[in-house]
């Protein structure tokens, strides 16, 4: 038997990209799922705009043209429960308890799963976004445009993600991450810019609206791509994602040592 | 000496439930701890706290002379753990498995594969290296996962249950495994329900009822208190189970238990059982079956506690 003793230790960071290539070997042998982290999104986008566009805009054309970049978006925060649901079942796997009895970053076991699905999230980004383009969406902001857009729509996904990892440490059961689904996600989105302009809606709701991250979000992603400076929208969506970062990934880490002394 | 395993009042309840409450435990280095119990009885919450997933309430668990909870960080470095339930990723494929905790551990990408190709050879799995591990056998499991657990080769060596819900091919198969190992110098604990497989790997043994040691001991010594074999006659008429009785109590002075059908008779050595079984045969009493036992862990029970080996209404606390 030859010696098996590394010297060397690996890093958080690269302990991490091993758990995210874990996460992601189970497409490699099974390469029929990377079809389903598109299929939302792109449902949402396609039925949305070819069913209720017409009406609202006049033709589905301008309407994909105004709001076909936040429907994407939209489509793409409601995958953001799966690391929960995703974490919950590693957790119960067994390979968890192995690893944490393991000389490894506690943050990596965490990090690894939002890592792999970030992979997961621009790859639906990439697959809506070009039908989208497809059926006729133009961006006027160019490449460089499209670019930031994506750079601040996954920055974005980075950072929520952490706080279904909170979830999915804390959750009894799954189904309890899917109500948190439900309850968070609904109403954040119907009263967000994603689709609908602020002044249609009721006065208490237009101040929800103003400090929804997802306005934020749709609104900074909007500038991009139309080719305008970002504003004070984007300003309010690093301060969102700071913050969900600062807050739910210690929270996160705290919640971890937790389940260790039960 | 410093002990390999040194366990000293340990308690942990989780709400009403004592787990463990005031367990000691000793192993030397390079033995084999055998730890024996009914379900719920603490032994994975030992094997949980040992291995650092568990704080516990009160006591001390010493891993190679290091505190498990103050020096968790070193103890992770020095151990090996396979739980109960299998630490496998199900989606991966056995060699997918065992080069991630490699790469875990610090290997390259180059080390990873040698020491996954080394470790599938070496546990029979070769021909199952690309196929994913949630499709293996039982037995096939249990090896990937021993694999996986000396995938840096540990100093102490945790396993919880190895062999439940094997069959006796592979349980067998896995046996040897663990001797190897322990021929390389690795420390052992196993926790386990069956006294036979106790007394085939272990060099002591402590009995755990309730989140307690109740006896503790070489195999030998613990089946002389228990009293050896026992052997079991079915006759072909039940009539003569009295008879058969009788001839047990005559011949070597042992008091049989007459049960659903089944004389039970205790016996030292299996030299007592031929002793009977050739009176049984002078007499002419026509036997459907018989054979010769090592007692149950519900016997041991019996005798150490004077109840049977209940499960504990509530499942052992695994979270």
């Amino acid at each position: 038997m030859t010696t098996t003793t590394w010297t060397t230790r690996r890093g958080t960071l690269a302990q991490s990209a091993s758990m995210a290539a874990r996460s992601l070997a189970s497409i490699k042998n099974n390469p029929a799922t990377l079809i389903e982290f598109f299929m939302i999104p792109l449902m949402i986008l396609l039925s949305i705009t070819f069913f209720m566009g017409g009406q609202m805009m006049g033709s589905w054309q301008d309407f994909l043209q105004y709001a076909g970049p936040t429907i994407i978006v939209m489509g793409l925060f409601f995958a953001i429960p799966s690391t929960g649901l995703s974490l919950f079942a590693d957790l119960k796997s067994g390979v968890f308890d192995r690893l944490t009895a393991m000389p490894v970053s506690r943050f990596a076991l965490l990090g690894g799963r939002v890592g792999a699905d970030m992979v997961k999230h621009t790859w639906a980004l990439l697959v809506v976004g070009g039908v989208a383009f497809a059926i006729g969406y133009r961006a006027d902001g160019g490449v460089l445009g499209v670019l930031a857009a994506v750079g601040v729509v996954l920055l974005f996904m980075f950072s929520v993600s952490w706080s279904m990892v909170l979830v999915g440490l804390t959750a009894k059961t799954e189904d309890q991450i899917q109500t948190w689904m439900i309850a968070l996600l609904m109403p954040l989105s119907y009263t967000s810019t994603a689709f609908i302009e602020v002044e249609t809606l009721p006065g208490a709701i237009q101040w929800l609206a103003e400090i929804n991250p997802l306005t934020a979000l749709s609104e900074t992603v909007r500038d991009l791509l139309n080719g305008d400076a970002p504003g004070g929208y984007f300003l309010a969506l690093l301060g969102w994602c700071a913050g969900a970062v600062a807050v739910f990934v210690p929270l996160s880490l705290r919640a971890y040592r937790r389940k260790l002394t039960n | 000496m410093q002990h390999a395993i040194e366990v000293r009042g340990l308690t942990k309840a989780f709400g009403n439930v004592r787990a463990l409450d005031g367990v000691d435990l000793t192993a030397p280095a390079g033995s084999v701890l055998g730890v024996l119990g009914p379900n719920g009885a603490g032994k994975t919450t030992a094997v949980r706290v040992l291995s650092t997933l568990t704080v516990p309430d009160g006591g001390t668990a010493r891993v190679l002379g290091l505190d498990v909870v103050a020096q968790a960080g070193e103890v992770r470095h020095r151990i090996g753990l396979t739980g109960q339930y299998a630490g496998l990723d199900h989606d991966l494929t056995g060699e997918q498995n065992l080069v991630l905790l490699a790469r875990m551990l610090g290997a390259s990408r180059a080390q990873a594969k040698a020491r996954a190709a080394e470790l599938l050879e070496r546990f029979d799995l070769v021909h199952a290296a690309s196929r994913a591990a949630g499709k293996y056998s039982g037995g096939m499991r249990r090896r990937l996962d021993l694999a996986a657990s000396i995938v840096r080769r540990p100093e102490v060596l945790f396993l919880d249950e190895p062999t439940t819900g094997l069959d006796p091919k592979s349980r067998n198969g896995l046996w040897d495994v663990v001797r190897d190992l322990v021929a390389e110098g690795t420390t052992v604990l196993l926790t386990t329900q069956y006294l036979e497989e106790a007394d085939q790997l272990a060099d002591s043994i402590a009995v755990i009822d309730a989140g307690r040691v109740i006896a503790s001991g070489a195999p030998t010594e613990l089946k002389q208190m228990v009293g050896g074999l026992v052997l079991r006659m079915r006759p072909v008429r039940p009539e003569a189970m009295t008879q058969l009785a009788d001839l047990a109590n005559w011949t070597i002075g042992a008091r049989a238990k007459l049960e659903e059908g089944e004389a039970i008779v205790p016996v030292a050595h299996a030299g007592e059982a031929t002793a009977v079984m050739s009176r049984v045969t002078q007499a002419g009493i026509d036997l459907v079956s018989f054979g010769l036992d090592e007692p149950t862990l519900d016997e041991v029970f019996l005798t150490l506690t004077g109840h049977r080996a209940e499960s504990a209404t509530e499942e052992e606390v695994t979270a």
